[in-house]
């Protein structure tokens, strides 16, 4: 892959590859299969290894289960977690388990990381399959996985080490936008302000996301776009990820550890990642001819003039000085789409206007920001007020005496307790709940294949040693996961809790007895 | 051309020139012709219309204005008139014989008596009756203002109170109970007395701009060149100013008068009319009008300046005159000739909206042309605005606001636009709450139903076209000619307005329920192609009704998440239904049911919204029909549900073949329903359990 690490043994119990089933089926070629691979340094027999393990699964499982393989294999040591991006691309984690370390892990949490991997990654470069296509030797495919990951990977970074979701990350759900409640004014000034944003481009079935804070406040996207592009918006384009260059993804980190990124010398990702900032300008590396474009990049956002976000990520226009504007591919519609995004305050608009329905490149996009600016200037400073005033802080979902996590499937939808406050758990209880929600995982997926169109209704409380109530509850889609420390013995008192919050906070969903 | 010609006969009501006026007054006119008359008064407390003879007075109604009014005639006795006026109580009659003298008669015994001023030093410029408390009658001198009042058998006037000054002329209008008397050697300074029925209200001196054409020139102020004028309640005073051709306007307050700004004329002679609270100048020499409504600050006139119009003149004379037939010598079209000349040499203006032609002795009542106004002007906004102004008119007006709103909308006009547009007409309907004049329009509920009932007219009419019959033909052409100056699109609302509608409603505003009938409802029938931007025009209808603070009722919701499932934007609907921006209800709950057969999630919203609103009934109705029973039971349990029958719960559990289900359910209605065990319903499916489970064991 001509990938040269400066440092080796950069390996801190994670092992992360993405290989294509359709290649190298031949004998004596079957590096072409790999498409990445985590840590690079690794010597090619050990990746091979890894991969035909993983290979050897999936395909005798197949055997009994043709359209859901292997999905995980527990080892003593290890844990090796699959997940099929597309029809034969997989990507599989390995983790090392370790009491001491903290390496307790979710599983299903570990996957969703790889979904997100997959799915950020179609967002800009649209699906992997097709790239391969393009580019039969693979070449192309790998030079943009390969900084992509990395970009991703590095967000993970904590002092030296990558630190995935474990059990401290049970009260958090991966792969779920965060919602801004507002009241019935806003709500209707926001959508007014989407429809003026929406109409005002000009060009037909135009997209927008809108959001305050970290927080989503309206989206027209379909659900799973929505989640893409929520995520980078926080990661990247949100007033937080811009003032402070911070790195990891800031639901996850928020308010546990104050997310700095230590770059270690020693650490075999980091330097990986900064010879990649240099790359194009003085490498001679292969890669360069494929001109690989890194969103995943920090620090490559700004705040223009006009309000508008500009980054040089997307280079510039030939023969112009003018940053060229990102675009995005939509899972949904298959469509290229300019990505306009748009900063007031605590207020991002981002505005997406289809590639075909803009002929003169830069140009038309300027005089579509142009329109916006003009149109709707008003209605941003309006609604800007409005959810200002409505705010309630970076604790307004704090409940005293719970530390929970509220999903909604169906809308993809979490809501959790503040970070700061789920720090404040003994974790015995944390490790309870990350058990706790294990097994719910393994019901849902169960009822999934048993039963597709019915939800399950589940309850389960648990007294934990630590004198903690664990409680999770599925009804019909949403679910409910909470820990209430320093509380009554009774499961009467327990059951008391858990129904006065789901009356008072999900409108009485999970109150059905 | 003789085929146009005829199909014009049809709409002889509506005007054959439709845009060329803003103005207009319609034929026949109030022909007040005695023989032998001596002149022709108004007067404005009574809106009477005066014309004496050497013996006797008739006087003609001119409120509410109907040209074929029979006067009244009063025996008077024989003498000079310089001007008549009828007591309020239209008891007596009083007539100005001189300067000094003025008579005053009795109409029911016929008796009269005289008030008679100091001879030497004082002469009578004119006088009014009032309403004021204090006095009956006011006689304006030119050494001041005496105030009088009659005694009991009205056979005499008491001095009341007298305010001595200078008059040199003085003016009043019955409207705004107000007299101004100019003063000074350019007779430009003014003292103003109201006299209201709260009592006399002194204003202060005030003076009005004059341009001086020289240095040195000092023009006079005539009487001809004031007026007063009655708009929105306020009084306002207009000056012209022949030298700077300005008409310069003064609004009056209870302690001061302010100098409003000043409007451009365009001729030498000038008249002013007040219709329905619309400003009309009419150039008299250029024979045009400019409209104006002092209602918003700002100056600028309604529409271009278009000569006042005649309606209705019997088309068969005009058009033979203009084709030179034989016959246009006939008495009949000579007269019309005569009559059809507008801003003639002696035509007066009378306040508030009638122009007399004094040579023709011919009323005339100055109308505006709503649909021609709201037809000249893009800017839709201010167009809806003026419209939800007017009140003579309401019906109208209102039909008008609707069909504009409607095609605004079915011709995709920005969504800014409309939505500007929208929320004029929801401010003007929460005004009229306040003021209760909406309330009062529509507490009549036939108005309403006729308003309900026009919805289904453009059917009506189809039908009646295919049918050929010959009133349908009539119908099809008024109602097309209003079309073509509303603009392009056909619009149903205004093909009929009944006479009746018009004179009950007394506001033209419109309640989110009638946009939705006679709006959305409409054009979503009629739109084709992407419905989204009638969902953005509803989300500013939204907008607008919350910031007026005033609740839709939930057909406008319903209809918002029928456009959004049609167009797959679930993402949306959940957003509009999470955020409360379509707010819960019974019907909204039920569309987002239906409309989830598509997506679970919308149904799943529709369900807990029926849950959160506490229908339980229909909750464990939809959880039965979705296959929850258990839940179902528990939750019915719960919430004491006993409407909904057993044998449903049994059915269904029946018809999912699972014996543990039929078991469970048996087993909750024999717990939780007493009597349940003595029913038939509980020993038929015991007994089928009991068949199922045996043919397991087998």
């Amino acid at each position: 892959m001509g990938m040269a690490t400066a440092n080796s043994g950069g390996s801190e119990g994670m092992e992360l590859c993405i290989f294509d089933l359709r290649r190298g089926q031949q004998e004596g070629q079957e590096l072409d299969k790999i498409l990445f691979f985590f840590p690079a340094d690794l010597p090619f027999s050990t990746q091979l290894s890894v991969i035909g393990l993983s290979e050897g699964l999936i395909t005798f499982t197949r055997i009994f289960s043709p359209e859901a393989a292997c999905e995980l294999i527990e080892a003593e040591r290890h844990s090796h977690v699959f997940y099929e991006a597309e029809p034969d691309i997989w990507m599989v984690m390995v983790v090392e388990k370790s009491k001491e370390a903290e390496a307790i892990w979710r599983i299903d949490a570990l996957r969703e990381v790889l979904k997100e991997i997959h799915s950020l990654f179609m967002m800009f470069y649209g699906p992997v399959r097709e790239m391969l296509e393009k580019d039969p030797s693979g070449g192309l495919t790998r030079a943009h996985l390969y900084p992509f990951v990395m970009d991703y990977l590095s967000d993970f970074l904590v002092g030296k080490k990558t630190q995935l979701p474990s059990f401290r990350d049970c009260l958090k759900e991966f792969g779920t936008v965060q919602m801004l409640t507002v009241g019935r004014e806003a709500a209707i000034e926001v959508q007014s302000l989407v429809r003026v944003l929406e109409s005002g481009a000009g060009a037909t079935h135009c997209y927008s996301l809108i959001l305050f804070q970290d927080l989503l406040v309206s989206t027209t996207l379909s659900p799973d776009d929505t989640i893409n592009l929520f995520a980078y918006a926080i990661q990247r384009l949100s007033p937080r990820a811009l003032s402070s260059g911070a790195s990891s993804w800031s639901y996850l980190r928020r308010g546990s550890t104050p997310s700095h990124v230590v770059v270690g010398p020693t650490f075999a990702t980091v330097s990986v990642s900064d010879q990649f900032h240099h790359l194009p300008a003085n490498s001679p590396s292969q890669d360069n001819s494929y001109h690989v474009k890194r969103p995943l990049q920090h620090n490559r956002w700004s705040k223009g003039k006009d309000g508008f976000l500009v980054t040089d990520i997307w280079g510039t226009e030939t023969g112009s000085l003018i940053p060229s504007t990102p675009t995005i591919w939509l899972q949904q519609t298959g469509e290229r789409m300019y990505l306009c995004a748009y900063q007031y305050k605590s207020l991002t608009l981002i505005l997406l206007v289809p590639l075909s329905s803009i002929l003169n490149g830069e140009q038309g996009v300027s005089l579509v920001k142009q329109q916006v600016l003009e149109n709707a200037s008003l209605k941003i400073l309006k609604v800007e007020e409005k959810l200002s005033k409505g705010w309630g802080g970076e604790n307004a979902y704090h409940v005293s005496g719970y530390r929970y996590l509220l999903i909604d499937d169906d809308r993809n939808v979490s809501r959790a307790s503040p970070p700061a406050k789920v720090t404040t758990l003994a974790k015995e209880s944390l490790l309870a709940m990350s058990k706790l929600r294990e097994e719910v995982d393994l019901e849902k997926s169960r009822s999934k294949w048993d039963n597709a169109d019915r939800d399950k209704d589940l309850e389960i409380c648990i007294r934990v040693k630590n004198n903690a109530w664990v409680i999770a509850r599925t009804t019909r889609g949403k679910e409910l996961y909470m820990v209430l420390e320093r509380a009554n013995e009774t499961l009467l008192y327990a059951s008391d809790a858990f129904e006065k919050f789901s009356d008072r906070y999900c409108g009485g969903a999970f109150s059905l007895d | 051309m003789s085929g146009k010609a005829s199909s014009s006969q049809l709409s002889v009501s509506s005007s054959g020139s439709g845009g060329l006026s803003h103005v207009y007054i319609q034929h026949p006119p109030l022909r007040c012709n005695v023989p032998r008359s001596r002149g022709l008064f108004y007067d404005d407390g009574n809106k009477l219309l005066c014309s004496p003879t050497s013996d006797q007075v008739f006087s003609w109604k001119t409120a509410p204005f109907d040209p074929l009014v029979a006067p009244t005639s009063d025996l008077i006795s024989e003498g000079p008139i310089l001007s008549i006026r009828y007591s309020l109580d239209a008891k007596i009659i009083a007539i100005q014989r001189t300067s000094q003298e003025i008579q005053f008669f009795h109409r029911e015994t016929g008796q009269n008596f005289c008030h008679k001023c100091n001879p030497e030093s004082e002469s009578i410029l004119g006088f009014f009756w009032t309403d004021c408390p204090l006095c009956h009658f006011v006689l304006v001198k030119n050494s001041g203002l005496d105030l009088l009042a009659c005694d009991a058998e009205s056979k005499s006037l008491q001095l009341v109170k007298t305010r001595k000054l200078n008059v040199s002329w003085y003016l009043y209008t019955h409207e705004s109970r107000m007299v101004l008397l100019a003063s000074g050697m350019q007779c430009n300074t003014f003292s103003g007395f109201q006299f209201s029925s709260a009592g006399i209200v002194c204003l202060p001196k005030f003076e009005m701009i004059m341009a001086k054409s020289e240095a040195n020139s000092k023009p006079v102020l005539a009487a001809e060149d004031v007026y007063i004028a009655t708009i929105y309640g306020r009084i306002y005073c207009l000056q012209i100013d022949r030298v700077a051709m300005l008409l310069h306007s003064y609004r009056f307050y209870q302690d001061a008068v302010v100098q409003q700004g000043s409007l451009p004329i365009y001729s030498s002679q000038i008249a002013v009319s007040v219709v329905d609270n619309v400003l009309l100048i009419h150039q008299v020499d250029a024979k045009v009008v400019i409209l104006y409504d002092i209602f918003a600050n700002s100056r600028a006139p309604i529409s271009a300046p278009l000569p006042l119009l005649l309606r209705g003149l019997p088309r068969s004379n005009s058009f033979t005159s203009r084709s030179t037939a034989k016959d246009s010598e006939s008495p009949e079209a000579n007269i019309s000739d005569s009559e059809s000349k507008i801003y003639g040499d002696d035509w007066t203006f009378m306040i508030p909206d009638l122009a007399c032609d004094v040579s023709n002795k011919l009323l005339w009542k100055i109308n505006l042309d709503l649909e021609a106004i709201s037809a000249c002007s893009s800017e839709v906004p201010s167009v809806l605005e003026f419209l939800q102004h007017r009140k003579l008119e309401a019906s109208k007006a209102k039909q008008l606001c609707l069909a504009i709103t409607h095609n605004l909308i079915l011709e995709r006009r920005p969504v800014l636009m409309v939505a500007k547009a929208v929320e004029v007409l929801m401010v003007s309907y929460s005004q009229a709450l306040k003021t209760g004049s909406y309330l009062k329009g529509i507490k009549d509920t036939e108005v309403n139903a006729q308003f309900k009932s026009l919805k289904t007219n453009p059917k009506v009419n189809k039908e009646k076209l295919s049918g050929g019959a010959e009133r349908s033909s009539t119908e099809v052409h008024i109602s097309s000619s209003q079309s073509q100056q509303l603009g392009p699109a056909n619009s149903p609302l205004n093909a009929s307005v009944s006479e009746r509608q018009e004179s009950q409603l007394t506001s033209p505003a419109i309640s989110p329920d009638e946009m939705y009938s006679f709006v959305f409802a409409p054009v979503e029938e009629e739109m084709v192609g992407d419905s989204s931007y009638l969902v953005a025009i509803i989300l500013e209808f939204l907008r607008s009704a919350s910031s007026v603070k005033k609740k839709v009722k939930p057909n406008i919701n319903v209809l918002a998440i029928q456009l959004l499932a049609r167009n797959e934007r679930y993402a949306e609907l959940s957003l509009f239904i999470i955020n409360k921006v379509l707010e819960p209800s019974k019907k909204v709950a039920m569309q987002l049911l239906e409309s989830g057969g598509q997506n679970s999630q919308v149904r799943k919203l529709g369900l807990d919204m029926l849950r959160q609103l506490s229908f339980h009934h229909d909750y464990v109705l939809q959880l039965v029909q979705d296959g929850y029973y258990l839940e179902a039971l528990r939750y019915a349990r719960k919430h004491k549900v006993v409407t909904v029958r057993p044998s449903l719960f049994l059915e269904a559990a029946l018809a999912s073949n699972d014996s543990q289900l039929l078991a469970a359910v048996l087993r909750f209605f024999s717990d939780f329903t007493p009597g349940f065990k003595t029913t038939s319903d509980c020993h038929t499916y015991n007994r089928i359990l009991y068949e199922m489970n045996s043919a397991v064991a087998v």
